[in-house]
């Protein structure tokens, strides 16, 4: 299927493009055109093919059949090296930067040059392309001292400086403010009216409408739809073509009674953490939002007693912080579903009961031996009542889908009848339908527990909150209710730092 | 009359110092490219061997060092193997490679036990030699010692002033930078690899060709974990590698005069020296680096590249 | 590399990983015998002689057992060491400070009969090893200290500490210069089956295997320690006792290395000296890695090496070769089987062209 007309041919072809991995078809049969100075969005689920496809674009492996051509030609791309060569340049979601060395030295690592570098010089020439692009960075700090908005305009240099034809974005606003997303679209801008060509993979609906020429919808690994802008109606309109059922953009809560709290932090300072006051309720979720890195991690780890609390209190089920983790109990306490699911929250080599006994082991082992028999009998128990899809409790971890996990680890989770649940980022990466029965779960745990919501998804915070709390370098911008319009509107400004 | 006893001392720390510092800056030289090599020790009495069975036959020493550069690299070309291609556990493999190295050098150097090979001799430097106390204890020294004066320079220059260097640190920083700028990291680990096992090599030579002129089983005693450690001690840069390499040649040489001069000291305290040094050196490291010296380290150090589908 | 790429399994190999060992010990063999020849010594014929020296006889058969004594208390210790990633190659100088421990103990106390002088022993061997094994625990966790240096370190200076007590204090007046201890008394000697060689070490090991299989499998702590060595992210989230773990594992590895000292000062040799340092601990190495956690593999693993070293000193005696000879077999076991493993979790394809 090819984009409506345009006059000039396309710099990058993908004809019949297919690859599987052992069962998995993660693309199959895809054909795309990309114009320069145009932008296409590339939509899809998490899981729909769309790293499968770039990768193999950016020559990262090569497809099983179908071709690629560029300016006419076809290319077979060996390696990373062929598809930079021939002007093809990615900026992943995860950057690829070394972050010990300097802003400079990124840019050039693996460029055409002298073998002998002089850093004085490289630092010159990358400064100069960087205010030519309007991209304001100091050549000569290190990556490791940059923002998130920050390093990926080294990432965007880095492509600038090898004359990429063709910028790849995989998630680029993942990891930015409002405020950084619109500086990125207006650089998108810039850049194409250079004549580049710009790929932009998202699932936002929102961005995908503001900022792209085309829109082709990736599904299930292919291609079901392929879209001048000018020619869609709405984000609902899109998001129906993406996953193609009427998608529950409002989700039902039901009131639940709020009763005592179950967490409360005073004045908390300390630890990158700065005066945080809040109290939650057994009955309410309260969604932390705001971009990663504003102390959002630390805030976690006090509270699931991973850190001990600087200054100020922090009061658990009544006991202090102290108390309540001195010898901490596996059941009616706290839960933490942490970001991290395979690695973390679970061991990726170990099967399922071992990985159910990661957290409620003491509750099967009363003295010195472990009951296993019982453990695999509440595995599959849990297995059974959150639809755990996985080829039995002796599967390894590593062989479950994501949203599969993560149903996985909230039965253990629940097992334990949490009073407090700390859930982070608990729908990242999983499809429309796991982020819903996830959703549900969590809404339905209010009965028993109060939840604390770290989420980056302002979405999944509107949907599922009681009330709001806006962070910034490690305080509460504010904390308000989920239902005051006026303060929603401002939240991308709370996440920059600008008070209301 | 403090001086008259300094000196010599210090001359025999330079001697002394000189294959370690080879040896440190071979193992440096790989880890910074992200590879773990425990074989040092292996590869060391390995380039020991092949450096004096070299000399031997041919008459040429430097024939020998060479030798020795290139046998420790091939040994080290089988880490390479296992880990790199085979993905292989590094810290296993470099085990593996050690008890190998060493078996290997000690059964075929037996029959050479006590044999004579030509090597390098002491010679004075012009008019370096003849400064005041820095001449007779760094410029009265063979040729390899001079060579080793010249590595750390050579070293800190390569790998912060050249393509490669970056290249090889991206390697060892974080691989994905490196191969999304169209680099291939695997390769660049087996330059580190085989960079630096030449290096290591040479430092064997220097025990067989320069400490002494002989072969004897198992030669190194130690050295080559000395290295290891020595690398952590030295934070991964050549400079403080020096200072290390030097410390513990002082060590030994003052080791080796406390036993000759019939102390009362039982010899088996003097030879714990160095190995108790060792653990001292990196006590001090911790100490000092808070927060563990691991902060340092290449951060994908040890940890094999994974294959993309 | 070499046009091959390399692609990840999506399930493990149906043949299995039966195969590695013996594909790696045709190999070890294979290139051993070049080795052999190049000396110019008989390579099929050296072959013989190393089978010969381990399993041709009936007290070749007795001296293989013997040796496996030591190789497999040593590696059970190793194994769970592994298991938890904590790499202790300090088994060699744990192995002596145990054989130093036990001596303590007759040489202190001659006088007291058996059955009071045994435990004793085992205790001492079991405090000194555990104690040397605990050092670079304990600084492997308070300052982050890699302990593959440290152990190592202390292999050097334990193995010295030997010597000094055998050469200085503890050495036999009547020894005529060879370094060794008085012999110890009857009722140190641990005794043997009836009119074998074969000592009561053996249901030693055996008592020990089946207690840390009970251990690993079905106590609370041994289900910690599996998962702790799996990921050290999730160990520190389930909040498992990373700290008291590691020590417990040294101290396991050290003490078990200790008693394996103990066996071969008391019932093989029946004295200390430095003689009794042959490299069981590295050997013990090569087997943790082979066997992984199966106390059945580590039996199977610990006989073939020490059939290895039987078979190697065999062909010391017969054609003069050195015993250094071994560590090249047990060098490139170990390699091949690293190699091997591959093959569990990948395969190789043909690059794309």
């Amino acid at each position: 299927m090819t984009t409506a007309s345009t006059a000039t041919p396309p710099v990058v072809q993908l004809e019949a493009i297919s690859k599987s991995f052992g069962p998995i078809k993660a693309n199959q049969d895809i054909s795309l055109d990309i114009h320069a100075g145009k932008v296409l969005a590339l939509l899809g689920e998490n899981g729909a093919g769309k790293s499968t496809l770039m990768n193999m674009l950016s020559g990262v492996y090569p497809p099983d059949s179908g071709r690629i051509l560029i300016d006419g030609a076809e290319v077979h791309f060996v390696s990373p090296r062929d598809a930079i060569d021939a002007g093809i340049g990615m900026v992943y979601q995860h950057f690829k930067l070394v972050n010990s060395m300097t802003v400079a030295q990124n840019v050039l690592l693996g460029q055409e040059g002298s073998f002998i570098i002089r850093p004085r010089e490289m630092e010159a020439r990358v400064g100069e392309l960087a205010k030519r692009y309007g991209l304001g960075i100091d050549p000569a700090t290190r990556v490791s001292t940059l923002s998130m908005g920050e390093r990926q305009r080294v990432e965007i240099l880095k492509l600038l400086y090898r004359d990429s034809r063709v910028l790849i974005f995989d998630e680029p606003t993942a990891v930015l403010t409002p405020g950084e997303t619109e500086h990125l679209f207006l650089a998108l801008k810039q850049m194409t009216s250079l004549g580049k060509a710009i790929v932009f993979i998202s699932h936002k609906l929102k961005e995908v409408l503001q900022v792209s020429d085309s829109v082709a919808i990736l599904r299930r690994g292919e291609i079901v739809g392929n879209t001048p802008r000018n020619q869609i109606t709405s984000s609902a309109d899109l998001a129906k073509r993406m996953v193609g059922r009427e998608v529950l953009q409002e989700i039902e809560r039901g009131e639940v009674i709020k009763k005592e709290p179950v967490l409360q932090l005073q004045n908390l300072c300390g630890n990158g953490l700065d005066n945080l006051n809040i109290s939650l309720r057994k009955g309410e979720i309260i969604a932390v939002v705001g971009v990663g890195g504003n102390g959002q991690q630390e805030l976690v780890n006090v509270v699931t007693g991973a850190m001990a609390p600087g200054e100020g209190s922090v009061q658990l089920l009544g006991r202090d912080w102290k108390q309540f983790y001195k010898r901490p109990s596996w059941r009616d306490t706290i839960a933490h579903i942490p970001e991290d699911r395979l690695g973390m929250a679970t061991c990726p080599e170990l099967d399922l009961t071992d990985n159910v006994l990661l957290t409620t082991r003491q509750g099967f082992a009363p003295k010195l031996f472990l009951n296993r028999t019982l453990a695999l009998d509440v595995t599959k128990t849990i297995i059974r009542r959150f639809h755990v899809a996985c080829p039995g409790p002796q599967a390894h971890a590593r062989q479950l889908s994501g949203g599969n996990l993560q149903k996985l680890v909230l039965g253990r989770e629940f097992f334990r009848r949490p009073q407090i649940i700390v859930a982070e980022q608990p729908s990242q990466g999983l499809d429309i339908s796991a982020t819903e029965e996830v959703w549900h779960r969590l809404l339905n745990a209010r009965t028993t527990a109060g939840v604390l919501l770290i989420t980056g998804d302002l979405n999944e915070a509107l949907q599922l909150a009681d009330r709001i709390a806006v962070m910034y370098k490690g305080r509460f911008m504010d904390v308000f209710d989920a239902s005051d319009e006026k303060k929603i509107a401002s939240i991308g400004l709370m996440m920059a730092g600008v008070s209301p | 009359m403090m001086t008259e006893m300094l000196i010599p001392l210090l001359t025999a720390a330079v001697q002394s110092g000189t294959p370690i510092l080879f040896a440190t800056l071979g193992e440096m030289f790989t880890e910074r490219a992200g590879v773990l090599n425990l074989g040092v020790e292996g590869m060391m009495i390995v380039g020991a061997l092949a450096a004096f069975l070299v000399s031997l036959a041919t008459g040429n020493p430097w024939l020998g060092v060479l030798a020795a550069g290139c046998a420790a690299a091939a040994l080290g070309a089988l880490h390479g193997l296992v880990c790199l291609s085979f993905l292989g556990n590094q810290v296993v493999s470099g085990l593996a490679l050690t008890i190998l190295g060493v078996g290997l050098a000690n059964y075929l150097g037996t029959p050479y036990i006590g044999k004579q090979a030509p090597g390098f001799y002491a010679f004075d430097l012009p008019f370096l030699s003849t400064l005041p106390f820095v001449g007779k204890i760094f410029f009265k020294h063979d040729a390899l010692v001079y060579l080793s004066y010249v590595m750390p320079l050579a070293f800190w220059f390569f790998w912060h002033r050249t393509r490669t260097g970056l290249a090889l640190t991206a390697a060892g920083e974080y691989p994905p930078a490196a191969s999304a700028a169209g680099l291939n990291p695997v390769r660049l680990r087996w330059l580190g690899i085989l960079g630096g096992g030449f290096l290591v090599g040479i430092g064997g030579a220097y025990l067989s060709l320069a400490y002494t002129h002989l072969w004897t089983n198992g030669m190194t005693a130690g050295r080559g974990w000395i290295a290891v450690a020595l690398v952590i001690f030295a934070f991964w840069r050549p400079g403080r590698a020096v200072f290390g390499a030097y410390l513990f040649g002082g060590v030994m040489a003052f080791q080796l005069r406390l036993q000759a001069s019939g102390t009362q000291v039982p010899s088996s305290f003097l030879l714990m020296l160095p190995y108790g040094l060792t653990i001292a050196a990196l006590l001090f490291s911790a100490l000092r680096g808070r927060g563990g010296s691991s902060s340092s380290a290449p951060a994908a150090l040890g940890v094999n590249i994974e294959p993309e589908q | 590399m070499f046009g091959l790429t390399v692609i990840t399994r999506q399930e493990p190999p149906k043949w299995g990983s039966c195969l590695i060992f013996p594909a790696a010990l045709a190999l070890s063999l294979g290139v051993s015998c070049l080795l052999l020849a190049a000396q110019g010594k008989p390579a099929l014929g050296g072959l013989i002689i190393l089978f010969q020296g381990a399993f041709g006889a009936s007290y070749a058969v007795v001296d293989t057992l013997l040796k496996t004594v030591p190789i497999f208390l040593c590696s059970l210790g190793v194994a769970v060491a592994f298991r938890m990633q904590v790499w202790n190659i300090g088994a060699e100088g744990q192995f002596a400070l145990g054989a130093v421990g036990s001596t303590w103990a007759a040489l202190t106390f001659p006088g007291l009969p058996a059955w009071l002088l045994l435990p004793l022993m085992f205790t001492s061997s079991a405090v000194l090893g555990g104690l040397w094994a605990m050092i670079p625990a304990w600084l492997k966790l308070k300052l982050s200290i890699n302990e593959i240096v440290t152990t190592l370190m202390l292999n050097y200076i334990g193995i010295l500490i030997l010597d000094y007590l055998v050469y200085g204090p503890w050495k036999d007046p009547s020894s005529y210069g060879f370094p060794m201890t008085k012999e110890f008394p009857a009722a140190a000697i641990i005794p043997t089956f009836a009119d074998s060689r074969l000592h009561w070490g053996m249901v030693l090991c055996v008592v020990c295997a089946l207690l840390l299989w009970v251990f690993l499998t079905r106590t609370r702590l041994g289900y910690e320690l599996k998962a702790s060595g799996e990921s050290l992210r999730a160990a520190r989230y389930a909040r498992m006792p990373h700290g008291f773990l590691v020590l417990l594992v040294m101290g396991l590895c050290g003490a078990l290395a200790g008693w394996a000292g103990l066996m071969e000062a008391s019932a093989v040799v029946g004295r200390l000296q430095p003689s009794l340092i042959v490299g069981y601990g590295y050997t013990a190495i090569v087997v943790a890695w082979l066997a992984q956690l199966n106390p059945g593999k580590i039996a199977l693993a610990s006989f073939f090496l020490a059939a290895l070293r039987v078979g190697v000193e065999n062909l010391q005696l017969e054609l003069g070769v050195p015993a250094a000879f071994g560590g090249i077999i047990e060098g490139l076991i170990l390699l091949s089987v690293l190699a091997g493993q591959f093959f569990n979790h990948y395969r190789f394809k043909r690059s794309a062209s």
